[in-house]
Parts: structure tokens; sequence; C-alpha cells
């Protein structure tokens, strides 16, 4: 299974490809088979009026990303881990933090 | 300081026009991000983690009060509250919005600013030393050939797509304020001329620059400097983008090699059509006067009392402020590493807070360091209690210039996109565990330098301990470096034991600074020097906790 993600062109935020389309949520983020989220990937790619450089990241078993992509996508999914920016995004959405083991 | 003329007003607000129009185009579809992505890093604007990110240029470090209150008005209106001063002296913004950013541009252009060369495979921002015209051990003002190397860099036809980045240093002092030898050209001016130093960098594979001048009369540099990166351009791997800088080509062909091939090229050109002509270098050092310093008697006795009264003013005075040319000034370095926080990182309000002291006590000039701190260069002695309370309110007041806690630091995995690891998490650590002031004031000088990949923004190459976060195998590792330093006496630390998770980290550096106290010779051996003494192999084994 793999999630998709990218970032807005207009103000680069962090986004997922959710059921209903792009979101900002990382919880929201749609759990693609590999098939799917590689045409979804292609289509994506061809579409950059809309967002910028969308990849796939693959999932372990529990759900979150495999161990070389989870800091990052930690990051990106829940805001900085530090500074007066910490957590923004899981505070911007009240919630805990995703991608956590 | 150095002021537009209307030729640098009309370029500034062309180059604006020119990136509007290349913003508009992106968001209507009409450019692909292939074609955008080099236009916009020409302009400073990174795409990472969250946002964008825009690179504002602060050449040489200097900065007027209007210019940091608009950092202020950016950092409110555009951003999150908040900049962060980086390792380059320049001021970067993680959270902009690329609809935003010509607006942003267009208020930067007000004041003189830019975010040029901030990216790409150009001549970066020049930096110099952060106590220019002040410091007691000075030759000269670099100020001046500095503001020169930036008109003839900016927007320079042959050098604008060079095999990589390329930065240049100043300093003109017997200390090397500047780490010139970590750069690309490193220029030490005396009174006999320039020294030139070619091939210095830090990244994946550091390397100390070598001298292939000395003695160049100021009237020559520019022909010179542009000898220099010819052969390079000419000459540097565009094949490799990990093996196109300037160090690797003058250790391949040799420093003897490379300086015969760039006096040769030097030879061949016309000076006349390069290097400035001795009234217009006159014209750019008329830009940068001493300030008409106050006379204002200093009450010796005054300020004993103050330092009697108030023990964190005492400190602070002890450890934040430098020797200055007039015996009733110093320097202040205003500290943005406060225990616990985000090194380099101010606050909008903090940056009005400095461009007010700037304006009241320190003549309308502030300058950034490469060690992610603010100076303002001159200051009367007579001045200094109240600019220090001002300061310590507004959370500016930490007293650990150059001590343990006063930590250079990137931006890591928290924001950018090239990191392997997080630093600043780690460097708020290593902070903490050394917040007892007695403590850090006893180790004394002491560098510590983070970079939370092997790009090396945080310079731990030439960190006394240098400390570099590594991804190994999906896991945050950081490897230990011991014996690095960036002044005159330029070393390049060695990675020193096994690499270390997170929690390892701050007890290692307890350890081996608790080590240092015991082993030096006296309580006047800096940390570094008993370090070149002994060997870091004396203190490998206290990089690991005791079996």
């Amino acid at each position: 299974m793999k999630l998709l993600t990218a970032n807005r062109l207009s103000d680069g935020v962090t986004i997922w490809y959710a059921a209903e389309g792009w979101v900002e949520d990382a919880a929201h983020a749609a759990r693609l088979d590999d098939a799917a989220a590689e045409a979804l990937q292609k289509e994506w790619t061809q579409r950059e009026t809309e967002v910028v450089a969308p990849y796939l990241v693959p999932l372990r078993d529990n759900g979150s990303p495999v161990q070389r992509e989870h800091v990052r996508e930690f990051v990106r999914a829940n805001g900085p881990t530090t500074g007066p920016t910490r957590d923004a995004l899981a505070r911007a959405f009240a919630r805990q933090d995703v991608f956590e083991d | 300081m150095y002021q537009y003329d209307a030729f640098d007003h009309a370029f500034i607000r062309d180059r604006v026009a020119d990136f509007s129009d290349q913003v508009a185009r992106r968001l209507s579809g009409e450019l692909t991000e292939d074609q955008f992505k080099p236009l916009r890093l020409m302009n400073g604007l990174y795409l990472q983690l969250h946002a964008y990110m825009l690179r504002i240029a602060i050449p040489y470090g200097l900065l007027a009060p209007r210019q940091m209150r608009r950092f202020a008005h950016i950092a409110r209106t555009y951003d999150r509250g908040f900049g962060h001063f980086t390792t380059r002296t320049n001021l970067q913004f993680h959270w902009i919005k690329l609809a935003e950013t010509p607006q942003i541009l267009t208020e930067l252009a007000e004041v003189e600013m830019h975010s040029l060369q901030t990216s790409g495979n150009c001549i970066r921002n020049t930096t110099s030393d952060h106590f220019a015209a002040a410091a007691k051990d000075e030759f000269e003002d670099p100020r001046p050939w500095c503001e020169l190397i930036r008109q003839w860099s900016s927007n320079h036809p042959e050098f604008s797509f060079l095999p990589r980045k390329f930065k240049i240093a100043i300093t003109a002092a017997v200390k090397d304020r500047a780490a010139i030898r970590l750069h690309d050209i490193g220029l030490h001016l005396t009174p006999q001329g320039f020294d030139v130093y070619v091939g210095g960098g830090m990244g994946r594979t550091p390397a100390l620059a070598h001298c292939i001048r000395r003695g160049l009369p100021g009237s020559r540099l520019l022909g010179y400097l542009e000898a220099c990166l010819r052969v390079y351009n000419r000459y540097g791997r565009r094949d490799n983008s990990f093996k196109a800088r300037i160090k690797i080509l003058v250790n391949a062909l040799g420093p003897d090699e490379y300086k015969r091939q760039v006096e040769a090229e030097w030879a061949t050109m016309d000076a006349s059509r390069i290097d400035p002509p001795s009234d217009e270098i006159e014209r750019i050092r008329a830009f940068f006067p001493l300030p008409d310093l106050s006379d204002a008697a200093f009450d010796a006795a005054a300020h004993a009392r103050a330092e009697t009264a108030d023990p964190g003013f005492a400190r602070w005075v002890k450890n934040n402020t430098h020797p200055h040319k007039r015996d009733n000034h110093v320097s202040v370095t205003i500290s943005l590493k406060p225990i616990g926080g985000t090194p380099g990182d101010a606050s909008a309000d903090q940056m009005d807070v400095m461009a007010d002291m700037a304006e009241t006590y320190g003549y309308n000039e502030l300058r950034i360091t490469h060690e992610q701190n603010v100076v303002l260069p001159h200051v009367a002695r007579a001045d200094l209690y109240a600019l220090y309370r001002r300061l310590d309110a507004a959370g500016l007041g930490t007293a650990n210039a150059g001590k343990i806690t006063d930590i250079i630091c990137c931006p890591g995995l928290d924001y950018c996109s090239l990191a392997n690891a997080r630093s600043i998490p780690l460097a708020q650590e290593i902070s903490r565990r050394f917040e007892d002031a007695r403590l850090s004031d006893k180790i004394g000088d002491l560098q510590i330098k983070m970079s939370g990949c092997i790009n090396a923004c945080g310079h731990h190459h030439v960190g006394h301990i240098g400390i570099l976060g590594v991804d190994k195998q999906g896991v945050e590792f950081y490897q230990i470096l011991l014996g690095g330093r960036a002044d005159e006496k330029a070393a390049l630390g060695v990675i020193t034991g096994k690499g270390l998770p997170a929690e390892a980290v701050p007890g290692a550096v307890e350890r081996v600074a608790q080590l240092y106290l015991k082993l030096r010779k006296d309580d006047n051996e800096p940390f570094i020097d008993t370090l070149e003494r002994l060997g870091r192999e004396a203190f490998a084994e206290a990089l690991h906790e005791p079996a």
C-alpha cells in the first residue's frame, strides 16, 4: 500500500491524495494499492498547475511510512518537531500526530 | 553603508518584474515546473517540506534598521512571525506562498534588498568579518571590497552559470572571523595587499583553501578574481555535480598548476576593462565612513556598580562584547541562541527590537554573523547597561557568545528537503545540558557546529565538536567530528568514534567537555588547544557511554 503526496503549487503546502481529492490533513490520506497509486501519480505528474512533484510513500502493515521515509513524512504530516511552528499541522487539524510508530 | 543609485534601483525593479511575470506564467500553466524551477531558484525561492522557502541576501551581513524592520513586517505578513538567519549571513523565511512572492520582492526592493544569487550556480553573497571597521586587530575596513565584489558579481554574464555555486569571503584583520580558508576564494587583506586562497569548502568533500598569491594590490583584485573564475569555469567538472566545486579542480590540478593557469589567464587579460579606476574604489569607500562616535565619558564606577548589582549583565559584558578601535566603545554580539531555542531564529518582535537598539545605541548599523548571531558593531560603553536591559527584556540577552551553547545549526529535517536528519532538536537538548552559566563559562570557548546532512550548511567540519546527521537505514544517526576550527589556524574535524543515536549525543558532548576540564593545563587553555595538544584520540573514548 502507498500514499500519494505532493506540494500545492500556489503556496507549497504539503498535500495528500484522499478519497475526496487532495487534502491538507495527512490523517485523511487514502491508502492506495500499488497499481492505483502509480497510475494516480502518473496522472497528477501531468497536471502541474495544481500540484508540484507528486510522489509515493510506501506503507508498512501498521499504516505508517516505511522506516526510510519515516522521519521525513512524519515531519511533513505533522509539522516541525520543534520551534514556534511545532506540530503546526497536527494542531491546525486538532488531532494527534499521525505516522507514529 | 552602500546606497543604491538609479542603476541599482532599476536593475532590481526589472528583476522583480521579470520574476512576477514568471510566477504568473507558472500559476497559469504556461511554464512547467521543470522550466520554472531554475527561474525561482535564481530568485532564492526553494520548495521545502512544508512550503516555499525564500532566502534573502544580506550583502556581507550588513543591515540598516529599516531593512531589519522590513524583515519583521514580512515575517508577520507573509510568514509565521519569525525568520532564520543562516551561516551565509542571509535570512530565510520557511512558510512562503508562491503567489505572494512577487509582492514580497517588491517590498524588499523598496528597502534596497533582494534574493538574487542566493541560490544557483553563481557567485553567492560575499561574507566578511562581522566586526569590520570596529575591531582593534583590523588592518583595513573590508566592506568596500565586499561591495566592489558584489557589484562585479551581480548578474555577471560570464559567471551566472558556473559548474557549481561559488562563495567568497574577506577578512582584513589578524584574527580570521570570516572562515576564509573554507571558501571557494578566501581573501585576507593585509597592509601588503590581498592574500588569495582558493579551493576551500565544506560539504561532501571538505578542503582547506591554498594560498596562490600574496600581496595582490586592491586595484588588481577584480581582474585576478576573474582569472580564477575563468579557469574554474573552463575546467570545473560539469559532468558530476558532486565533483563540480572549485576545490575538486584545485586538488586535481594541484595548487601550483592551478595558480600557473590563473596567472597565465591573468596575463592575457586587458586590466583596464576589468579593474576599477581608483576613483571608483574611492567612491565606494566613501559609503563606509566610521560613524561619528560619541565622546561621552565612560563612568567606570557606575558600570562596575551595575555589574555588581546585576551578575547577568556582568556575564553578558564579559562574553558578548568585543574590543573596539575606540576604547570608549565596544562591539556587541546579540545572541540568537537562547538556552533551548532554535539557533539563528528571531521573531518579528525581536527583529523590531534589534532595529530599535541599532538606532538608539548602535549608530544605525547591524551585522549578521556566519555564526547566526547579530552584531551591533559600535556601542558606547556608557550605553551598555541600558542596551542590555532592553535586549534581555526581549529574550535577546543570552550571554553565551562563543560558548558551548552558541551552537551553529542548520534547519535540518524539520524544514529542509535535503536533510537526512533533524538538527534543531539536538542543538536545543545540548544547549539545555549546559544551561548552568557557571559550567558554560568554566568550559569557555568551545564551538559546536551541526548539520543535518553532508551539505554542511551548519559547518560541522569546522566545529571544535562537529555533529553530522545521517540516515542509517531509515534512522537518524549522528557522527561526531573533533578538532575542526574555522579561524586563522583553520583545520578540518575528523570523524571520531561510531555514529550515535540522537539521545546519546548530548551525553557524549557532556563527557567530552568534562574530560577537557580535567585535562586542560590551566583555566586559560581553550578546548581546541587541549584537543590539539593531546590529540583527538584522548577524547574518543569519552564519546561513548562507559561499559
